[in-house]
């Protein structure tokens, strides 16, 4: 059960359209490394989990990826209000007008739409969550090349914000795995696969 | 220059988002008694400023709002003011 509230996590507020941003900032949105796909992999993978800290991290930071979501959909919405067709075609969003006119669509930078083939459940809880700090660091690399490549202050700033959460994600991650081998066998860390070999209390 | 309800939402989102830090950090030291406190203290803020900010400017949920409060823009994808 989620409940909504009427507000992003962080104010998103771009005075300047500019379609051509919006096509990369899209990446985050339904990216092979975007908030889309973080939230997918951690709600699913919370299931095979066999520590109640690491359900509970899986659960929360699985939602607040979807606030993460919404915030990149604003900054899309603002960024391709009020285009001419001249703008569009100058900018380079022709490709994607044709197909979704202004309409926010989870496709990659490249116009890859998003497929759930970016992640995976493995049902074990070291391959689970040694791809979710990958996740966490490759989300982080893909904000700091945003920022090489935009300079509009108004998008810089929440931008900078969603890399600040990566870095606290991993870091809870970080110690989500520490959890999760100290409950292991220290002779067997990597022979074991607990949701197949002890399926939940 | 910030409006009142601009300011009041700004406030209201730092109090929320300092709790939600706090919460995931108990999430991996679910004993810490300093988070715990410092967890209480920011959501029990949060709530005064939302019952403030729901007084004043509306729903911010659907817990707490329905009708034609509830779908009165703008939407938090819109700039509005």
């Amino acid at each position: 059960m989620w409940t909504y509230d009427k507000k992003l996590q962080y104010p998103v507020k771009i005075k300047n359209p500019n379609p051509a941003y919006a096509k990369i900032i899209m990446d985050q949105y339904g990216g092979p490394d975007g908030e889309l796909a973080a939230s997918l992999r951690y709600l699913s993978q919370r299931y095979s989990m066999p520590c109640d800290e690491l359900k509970g991290l899986l659960t929360d930071i699985g939602t607040e990826e979807l606030a993460h979501f919404e915030m990149i959909g604003a900054m899309i919405y603002q960024l391709t209000r009020n285009l001419s067709c001249e703008e569009i075609k100058k900018q380079g969003f022709d490709a994607y007008f044709v197909t979704h006119t202004n309409g926010v669509y989870a496709a990659a930078a490249s116009g890859m739409p998003w497929t759930a083939a970016y992640i995976q459940t493995k049902g074990d809880v070291l391959a689970d969550l040694h791809e979710d700090l990958a996740a966490e660091q490759k989300a982080r690399v893909t904000y700091d090349n945003i920022l090489r490549l935009i300079d509009d202050p108004d998008i810089i700033d929440p931008i900078k914000f969603l890399r600040e959460r990566e870095i606290v994600h991993y870091q809870r991650f970080g110690e989500g795995l520490r959890i999760a081998t100290d409950a292991l066998d220290s002779k067997n860390y990597y022979l074991f696969n607990p949701s197949f070999d002890k399926p939940g209390k | 220059m910030l409006t009142e309800k601009a300011k009041l939402l700004h406030c209201l989102s730092a109090e929320k988002f300092a709790a939600w830090e706090l919460h995931l950090y108990l999430d991996t030291h679910p004993c810490d008694k300093t988070a715990q406190r410092m967890h209480e203290k920011h959501m029990a803020r949060a709530e005064e400023l939302r019952e403030e900010y729901e007084r004043k400017f509306g729903p911010l949920s659907t817990r707490t709002g329905e009708g034609c409060e509830w779908v009165k823009g703008p939407w938090p994808w819109e700039k509005g003011e």
